[in-house]
């Protein structure tokens, strides 16, 4: 057994790692991170999770729900600390299956990645508790300066393979209305309780589905950072897009968010965004949905978050996303990043509206880790309230 | 989260003196069980004060007492938790300030509020501060040990017991009875108001569960210095969602029966049927904290309900209520939310909706006074 694994062994058990292995952990992750590029490139199968949040049981949970690594290959948009009890744990948990299984394992930058954040919501706080020191929040933010900002998935089949979880008996194949979206409820153990197609979902978007069409190159993930599409007809610009943050919003126009801590982008600009760098949807996080994911915008986009009942507070599910592999090969494009073929910044034309249909999806929606699994005494405050 | 909890002060400070469950009127098995109950009702007296002073130091708000009130430097509550507490005081400043400002009438009407479960509540010393309380007559009722623990705090404390001019810090022992032969004082200031001395602040130690069954308190002057003829508001900030419904009810009607001119502000959770409701409930549960009056009143028309059953009529008077989130949204200025969204950031504005529609203030008035809350509406 590797140090690697012993440490990973280690935090699977929700226990801090020394400070001084955090050091090597922490070098050998820049490493490894410094080869990769600002918007990494994600091969489907993948399952795509959002915020988490220091919620370790929960990611055990995830994981339960999901598959271990690597017998699944995970994309984690960020927002791993701050908030939960157990930041550092989660971190720590991740960045080593990253450093284990790095083909395996995709780590994107959230906002609360960073130090002015941590410092606020809880993470920095932590490690001073339990080290000591503020030395291994300095490690980790080192770390968060190298992650990657998005990733753009390539090769998702456009319908949905054999799930891995049983299929319940009372669900005939011709309930499935929608063969490209699924829902699956799951209990604790990651068993399947219910399944669903998306047309009879009562949780989660009221938009209709769409996905019936056929290529489906690429579903972006992450901030809508502006990286050039595989047959970029055009691109927008890097001043075009000043912020990660898309608020659902019913007019069309974009403004500054209420907080200042970015812009709001509509309907409107996403399609632009997906049309001019020819991505059939967007998957992002960060912004709770008491349902765990929310399609919007016609499914252009969708909102996944992976904190179950968060902050201990909220009383919401959490969703995955799973997008299978495309087994025909013909979505498999090789990407270009350079200036071919690039046009007028995005601006779209009246006739040229047509979307891509999204990717095949599949949304795995889990409750909270059971409280006896969290190794906390029940008369412990969990979470504060105005009182 | 971050803040590591705050041990509870007072129900260590007022443990041995609770000596064996005195004049609570219940006896045998339950009695160790109820303390244990009543101490962690009584420690969220602490959660508010640390939140109370999070918000102030930050300076969501004014309150120069706050510090006081809380043991070493306090916690820094999240970014969250600092707006809710904003946005309630900022709530019942409003209420109340429009019921002080009719006192601008010549001659200068006298007015009392009532504060239910006050607990280690600064409200009296900020309306000191901005001199709102020349005409007012200011009572607060809570436990015997936490009315103890902020008497001592208070005579110990320079810019407390003496920040008010010639106004005195009294102490006047109450008469024995039945239940009780050794009942705690009450205190407060008292001050020479028209040549004449006069009780314009008081503190009652009281279990209030007692108030409405206990024969020694029928009338209103058992208790010291209260006035049944001048415009009262009772004010409850999450005071009688701990007692059980008819209980609770009760109380109120205590006072409506004396008082002919009354108003109410009430401060409680609501919803909790939702999600986000179920786990509140349960959340407190495992702090040994149960809510009665929110399984019962569930939304702000049940509140509303509430008040007029026990005479807050739309013929004598009216209600009116309004969650945290649209108090937040309509009654803070554009300009006040900028100023306060600068202090922290609040980066969840959906974790903001989903908790601050959860709580509640409603407000109930019957009788002549209430001409400017009617304003309000």
């Amino acid at each position: 057994m590797s140090d690697l694994d012993r440490a990973i062994a280690q935090l699977r058990a929700c226990r801090p790692i020394p400070e001084a292995q955090v050091r090597e952990l922490c070098h050998k992750a820049r490493e490894l991170l410094i080869e990769e590029g600002n918007v990494v490139t994600v091969t489907a199968p993948v399952t795509i999770c959002g915020d988490i949040h220091g919620q370790f049981h929960d990611l055990m949970e995830l994981f339960r729900v999901g598959g271990d690594v690597p017998d699944t290959n995970y994309l984690f948009m960020g927002d791993f600390v701050d908030r939960g009890f157990y930041s550092l744990e989660s971190f720590l948990l991740l960045l080593c299956l990253k450093v284990r299984y790095p083909d395996r394992m995709t780590l994107i930058r959230g906002n609360h990645e960073s130090r002015q954040i941590t410092t606020v919501y809880g993470f920095y706080d932590e490690c001073l508790r339990k080290y000591g020191s503020a030395n291994v929040w300095r490690y980790c933010c080192e770390v968060f300066d190298y992650l990657a900002l998005g990733a753009i998935v390539l090769g998702a089949s456009t319908s949905l393979g054999e799930s891995k979880g049983l299929r319940p008996e009372n669900l005939s194949s011709t309930q499935q209305d929608d063969e490209g979206i699924e829902i699956e409820l799951l209990n604790h153990t990651g068993g399947v309780i219910d399944r669903f197609p998306r047309g009879q979902a009562r949780n989660g978007a009221r938009s209709s589905p769409s996905t019936k069409s056929s290529s489906s190159p690429a579903a972006k993930t992450g901030p809508p950072d502006p990286a050039p599409g595989p047959q970029a007809r055009s691109t927008a610009r890097r001043s075009n897009v000043r912020s990660p943050l898309v608020r659902p919003r019913r007019d069309r126009r974009l403004g500054p968010l209420p907080a200042r801590a970015g812009f709001l982008f509509g309907a409107d600009i996403v399609k632009v965004f997906n049309h001019a760098n020819d991505l059939s949807m967007i998957a992002r996080a960060h912004q709770l949905v008491m349902e765990g994911f929310k399609e919007m915008f016609d499914n252009s986009i969708v909102t996944v978050w992976s904190a179950p009942n968060y902050c201990y507070r909220c009383g919401n599910i959490a969703a995955i996303l799973e997008l299978s592999e495309d087994s025909s090969g013909e979505s498999m494009l090789a990407r270009s990043n350079g200036d071919v073929n690039r046009s007028d910044g995005g601006v779209m034309k009246g006739n040229d509206k047509v979307l891509l249909a999204g990717p095949a999806r599949r949304y795995r929606v889990f409750q909270a880790a059971p409280q006896d699994s969290r190794g906390m005494p029940a008369k412990k405050p969990v979470a504060d309230y105005f009182l | 989260m971050s803040a590591p909890q705050i041990p509870n002060l007072l129900a260590s400070r007022g443990g041995p003196r609770s000596r064996g469950g005195r004049g609570r009127g219940r006896g045998g098995g339950s009695t160790h069980a109820q303390n244990r109950k009543d101490l962690d009702v009584q420690a969220t007296d602490t959660d508010a004060a640390v939140s109370r002073l999070s918000a102030v130091s930050l300076g969501y708000f004014n309150d120069p007492s706050a510090t006081y009130f809380v043991n070493g430097a306090g916690t820094r509550r999240l970014p969250i938790i600092n707006r809710g507490t904003y946005t309630r005081t900022t709530a019942l400043d409003i209420l109340i300030n429009a019921f002080l400002s009719e006192s601008n009438d010549t001659p200068p009407q006298k007015r009392q509020i009532i504060s239910l479960g006050a607990g280690t509540d600064t409200r009296y010393f900020r309306l000191r501060a901005t001199n709102k309380h020349r005409n007012l007559i200011y009572h607060e009722f809570d436990f015997p040990s936490v009315s103890t623990t902020k008497s001592r705090i208070v005579a110990s404390n320079e810019s407390l017991s003496k920040g008010d001019g010639n106004a005195t810090l009294f102490v006047e022992p109450k008469k024995p009875t039945e239940s009780d032969s050794d009942p705690d004082p009450e205190w407060g200031f008292r001050d020479l108001r028209e040549g004449e001395s006069e009780t314009i602040y008081c503190c009652h130690p009281l279990d209030l569960r007692r108030l409405p069954y206990a024969p020694s308190m029928k009338e209103l002057n058992s208790f010291h210095g209260i006035q049944s003829d001048i415009p009262t508001l009772l004010i409850s900030e999450c005071c009688l969602c701990y007692l059980e419904t008819d209980n609770a009810r009760d109380v109120v009607k205590w006072f409506a029966d004396r008082i002919p001119s009354l108003g109410i502000v009430l401060y409680e959770p609501i919803g909790v049927d939702s999600p986000f409701g179920q786990t509140m409930v349960a959340n407190l549960a495992a702090r040994n904290i149960t809510m009665p009056t929110v399984k019962v009143y569930k939304n702000l028309r049940d509140q509303k309900d509430r008040l007029s059953e026990v005479g807050f009529t739309d013929s004598d008077g009216g209600q009116g209520g309004e969650t945290i989130e649209r108090i937040w949204d309509q009654w803070v200025s554009p300009e006040e939310k900028e100023r306060v969204d600068s202090l922290e950031g609040l980066d969840e504005v959906e974790e903001w909706q989903v908790m601050a529609r959860h709580y509640a203030v409603v407000w109930g008035w019957r009788g002549s006074g209430w001409d400017s809350w009617k304003e309000l509406l």
